[in-house]
């Protein structure tokens, strides 16, 4: 017995200093942690983050240069403390500067600046005015701390919920820049969140019922809607939430009057916290809502701000940072983002709450004309946690990476075979070089100088080659990139053109073209994914009238060159002669046409729809016809059978025709969605003078935007270009990973 | 399934002219351009339906679209240059082709990822290097030039494209002709070409296509009237008017319909497959 034992023990291969078997133990081990060790773990992260978080604002809240509102708000606290400090305590109703916004977090501020001594008041300054530089600096401490201290204590239970969400929003740049400042977000910021934490808890007790937790949720509520109204879009989520979770449980009527009364509280608390409303409840609260409605439509710096539709999303992608570069050195918003956009389904099954949250947040931010940055902040805190699961996500991709990598063949090259294939690699090989490695390579070259039209005579006379070659070889040193003066001689500069470039690609005039190019790429592929798909549906009914004769007409498109198509709808909203424009002219100015051609001339939202329009029209005929082949390999039988087990067309649809369908259209939306992120023809059809609504691609062809308005920068064009195929590089590289179905494209 | 109801049916229909009047509004705009015998430039007042029908503009396209070259010439151009274009990227990656398709060698994967990586590039990513080497040796404005970049933008895709059809012809067959003696080169020629020559043409045929009806990046390698091709005298035509040009834009209508009408012939006998091609022969069968 005592020998069988020990040969378990005695390695049966060659001993390597640590077994691979050995390796794959102690990964497990580490993720299966004792339970002390895991609270210990647990409790120094969320210790760490709050240490973090707090000092990130703190660090905000002393340097951030005085911003726009500040001074209204700090006046607003000034005349609260003035209040207070004369124990004038009916003043309270009537004081309420800004009364379009409730005074809850104004009066806090009045209250942490009464530990100040009592400064002159703050001028009164319209709403479009500039920052107020001369701001009494110990008044804006206190009341920048006291901002800076509730960050942190959202951050704090965020942490405690899950300390890398918690990471997550210590480090929002956006959430900290107005967390950090005088501002009227973080109490609201705080308090909306308590409000969803205290639902969550009520949905868990075993009391149905208004239990107690759900009286704190409608507590919170109030309080959040008398400090700022933006942040009740978690009582929207609230609501949702709880209809979907009685829907399941089939007690929507008895649950209603819970609900009433959940609601009647959080007004009233709203009522008791806002005294500025008692003497004039409806007067004074729709006169404050009706405020938001009116600024939105009229208020000058909205309008001068022209921000469009989608501004929010631009805002989470690309919070500018170059306001305080020391301050935020790393931008982790972007990738906040990303891993948020990853996480959300795995966050929608943990959590449902979050996500509702999120997407109403960011509905009504859609919806809504005025697109402030710190509007963003309703929508943070979920924002957080889908980017916590998003990374789980990510680091479960790694692992199965990892594990999966002993599995994978190794391949074995044989070497007769390998001289087998020689003679037919050499000659389309060289061939593939020279027509497409070549120019690529050389592309890369130029970028490398500041070739442009004006050293164009140098250049052709060996000037490109002379500098690539000498600079490469380190015999000249690389020249700063000034792309705007231009010599008449070839010089070379290194990558030094490459962050001056990448800066104009990402973040430009307030806008970026990178951003532009994916919102478009994603928007492209939806629509045209939808029509098509739709009228695949509508075709493949059984017994449809003048089916071939519909699929014949709607090939059309596909089959018209690009260009051409182009060319077609320009001829529709090509300025003064265009069709639209024509009838603008004939059926007079409030007719439909004038209206949607003046709305044209000054809305860049208009102009996605006018781009659109095209893109669908070209790209729905692949769609619909990749989506008509799928679905005639559906069986017929396969769906009466589904159909006599009594599925509803819905079931039938998800369980059976788009499993089977789906494996067809992921090669068909990578294919146009590839084709959409080239997209050139329609934006050079248009002609459009400005580059920033265009891909890159288009970018490439007309480079000289951005840099002191000169015709051709090819330089520049050489590095938009190369940019352009690193980031096609990565599109390739994760599909390759991410689908399944995208290996039938990449190694079919 | 069952057939669907009257309601349905017509609800149906009602959606689908819907799409279809999406679809046809443009192409309805160059037509009423096309066959306007009225417009003296560019159209001045909103029409649904052409002033006076008439074929002026046809014949005149017909003739000399675009300066004084005659339309023979420039046909005769678009079909050399395109020809050519896709007879090079067929044939120069073809063995490129065979030999991903069927041997195992170092470095193909990776050779596989650039080859893909080209095949979703934009051609603009080439258009501007090839415009700047080819300006170097001085054949920039030849139509050899013309066919040097539309054969380059053609090229990865075709090769993608005749790799899966290479492998879509089962090794067997090959390895029946080696063991009776046949060598690489014999088999390949005699066996797997013949087979996968159908994809390979459709694969050329979209080549060939794309080179026809390019004119934007291909106006750039021009500079004499006489390496105009037919599309590019369209980009002439639009260049003109919006300097100011006096030709009438029922020109241009008529000159695109020209144009169009072989290539929507050709996708509407060929829908499927090139659809199969287009996705890089990942629809199989």
């Amino acid at each position: 017995m005592d020998t069988n034992r020990l040969t378990n023990y005695l390695p049966t291969r060659p001993i390597s200093l640590i077994s691979n078997d050995q390796l794959n133990v102690l990964f497990t081990r580490a993720f299966q942690m004792t339970k002390t060790f895991r609270v210990l773990f647990y409790t120094i992260s969320v210790l760490l983050v709050v240490a973090i978080a707090f000092g990130l604002r703190a660090r905000a809240a002393s340097m951030l240069p005085i911003d726009f509102d500040e001074d209204d708000y700090l006046r607003a606290g000034q005349e609260y403390a003035h209040l207070i400090r004369t124990s004038n305590w009916s003043g309270f109703l009537e004081t309420n500067y800004r009364p379009e916004h409730p005074p809850l977090a104004k009066i806090m501020i009045g209250l942490i600046i009464l530990s100040a001594p009592e400064e002159a008041l703050i001028p009164d300054a319209s709403t479009s005015a500039l920052p107020n530089k001369n701001l009494p600096t110990d008044l804006v401490k206190p009341a920048r701390t006291l901002n800076a201290i509730f960050g942190t204590m959202t951050v704090a239970i965020v942490a405690l919920i899950n300390p890398l969400a918690g990471l997550f929003l210590a480090s929002h740049i956006l959430t900290i820049r107005y967390v950090s400042q005088i501002m009227l977000e973080a109490i609201p910021f705080l308090i909306s969140l308590l409000a969803a934490i205290s639902y969550l808890k009520a949905k868990q007790s075993k009391r149905s019922g208004l239990n107690r937790w759900l009286i704190l949720s409608a507590i919170f509520l109030g309080l959040t809607a008398a400090s700022k109204y933006l942040y009740c879009v978690i009582g929207i989520a609230i609501l949702v939430d709880w209809y979907l979770d009685a829907k399941e449980k089939d007690s929507v009527k008895i649950s209603l009057r819970t609900v009433a009364l959940w609601g009647v509280l959080a007004i009233v608390v709203f009522f008791l916290f806002d005294p500025y409303l008692w003497p004039n409840p409806i007067g004074r609260l729709s006169e404050s809502i009706f405020y938001h409605a009116g600024y939105s439509s009229s208020a000058t710096e909205v309008q001068n701000a022209g921000f469009p539709v989608w501004q929010p999303f631009f805002w989470l992608f690309f919070f500018p940072t170059w306001f305080n570069k020391s301050l935020f050195p790393f931008p982790s918003d972007p990738f906040i983002m990303i891993l948020a956009l990853f996480g959300l389904s795995r966050l929608w099954n943990k959590e449902r709450l979050y996500v509702l949250w999120l997407g109403i947040a960011m509905a009504f931010l859609l919806v809504w004309p005025t697109k402030w940055p710190q509007y963003i902040m309703i929508l943070t805190v979920p924002l957080s946690f889908a980017a916590a699961e998003g990374l789980f996500i990510v680091r479960d991709n790694l692992l199965e990476w990892w594990g999966a990598r002993k599995t994978r063949a190794k391949t074995h090259y044989n070497k007769t075979e390998t001289r087998r294939a020689l003679p037919w690699l050499i000659p389309g090989l060289i061939a593939f070089t020279i027509l497409t490695v070549c120019p690529l390579f050389f592309q890369f070259g130029v970028s490398l100088t500041d070739f442009n039209s004006a050293s164009i005579r140098d250049g052709f006379n060996g000037g490109i080659w002379r500098s690539i070659s000498l600079g490469i070889t380190g015999e000249i040193p690389a020249q700063p990139a000034n792309l705007e003066t231009r010599s008449d001689k070839v010089n070379f500069v290194g990558l030094n053109s490459y962050p001056d470039v990448f800066s104009f690609i990402t973040y430009s005039n307030n806008w970026s073209m990178l951003f532009f190019n994916v919102l478009w790429t994603v928007l492209s592929i939806l629509l045209q994914c939808g029509l098509g798909l739709g009228v695949a549906f509508l075709l493949w009914q059984h017994g449809v009238r003048f089916g071939k004769f519909w699929q014949v007409l709607f090939i059309l498109p596909w089959a018209i060159p690009e260009m051409i198509g182009a060319m077609m709808w320009v001829n529709i909203f090509q300025r003064d002669w265009g069709w639209l424009y024509l009838a603008a002219d004939k059926f007079g100015k409030d007719s439909f046409f004038a209206v949607f051609a003046n709305g044209l001339d000054k809305s860049p939202s208009m102009w996605l729809i006018v781009f659109l329009l095209p893109a669908i029209w070209y790209g729905f005929p692949f769609m619909m016809l990749a989506a008509s082949i799928g679905l005639k390999t559906i069986p017929r039988e396969v769906l009466d059978a589904a159909t006599i087990d009594g599925s509803s067309i819905w079931q039938t649809f998800k369980y059976v025709t788009w499993p089977l369908l789906l494996p067809l259209l992921i090669p068909a939306i990578i294919v146009r969605g590839i084709f959409a992120f080239n997209q050139f023809y329609l934006f050079q059809a248009f002609g459009f003078s400005d580059s920033t609504l265009a891909t890159l691609s288009y970018n490439i062809f007309n480079p000289s935007n951005g840099f002191g308005g000169y015709g051709g920068q090819f330089a520049v064009s050489a590095t938009i270009n190369i940019i352009t195929v690193i980031l096609l590089m990565f599109f390739v590289m994760v599909f390759n990973r991410w689908s399944k179905a995208g290996e039938g494209v990449t190694y079919a | 399934m069952r057939k669907i109801s009257f309601l349905q049916q017509l609800a149906t229909q009602l959606s689908l002219t819907l799409v279809g009047l999406f679809v046809i509004l443009p192409v309805w705009g160059m037509v009423r351009l096309a066959f306007d015998g009225t417009l003296k430039g560019r159209p001045t007042e909103f029409r649904l339906l052409p002033k006076i029908w008439s074929f002026d503009a046809f014949m005149q396209v017909l003739d000399k679209p675009y300066q004084s070259v005659d339309f023979q010439v420039l046909l005769k151009n678009s079909l050399f240059v395109s020809f050519s274009a896709a007879l090079i990227a067929i044939l120069l990656g073809m063995s490129l082709a065979y030999a991903f398709a069927r041997f195992r060698f170092p470095g193909r994967q990776s050779g596989l990822f650039a080859l893909l990586l080209t095949a979703v590039l934009p051609p603009v990513a080439f258009m501007t290097p090839l415009y700047i080497i080819l300006s170097l040796i001085h054949i920039r404005t030849t139509l050899l030039a013309l066919i040097i970049t539309y054969a380059t933008f053609a090229m990865p895709f075709c090769i993608w494209n005749m790799r899966s059809a290479f492998q879509a012809i089962p090794k067997e067959i090959e390895e029946a002709a080696f063991l009776d003696g046949a060598s690489d080169l014999t088999s390949f020629l005699l066996v797997t070409l013949p087979l996968a020559l159908p994809s390979i043409a459709v694969a050329g045929l979209i080549a060939f296509l794309m080179a026809y009806s390019e004119f934007t990046i291909g106006w750039l390698f021009v500079e004499k009237a006489d390496t105009v091709t037919l599309a590019m005298s369209i980009y002439a035509m639009v260049q003109s008017q919006y300097t100011g040009g006096a030709q009438p834009w029922s020109f241009l209508g008529s000159l695109t319909i020209i144009m169009s009408i072989p290539v929507v012939i050709i996708f509407l006998i060929f829908q499927r497959t090139l659809l199969e091609r287009m996705m890089f022969g990942s629809l199989g069968d």
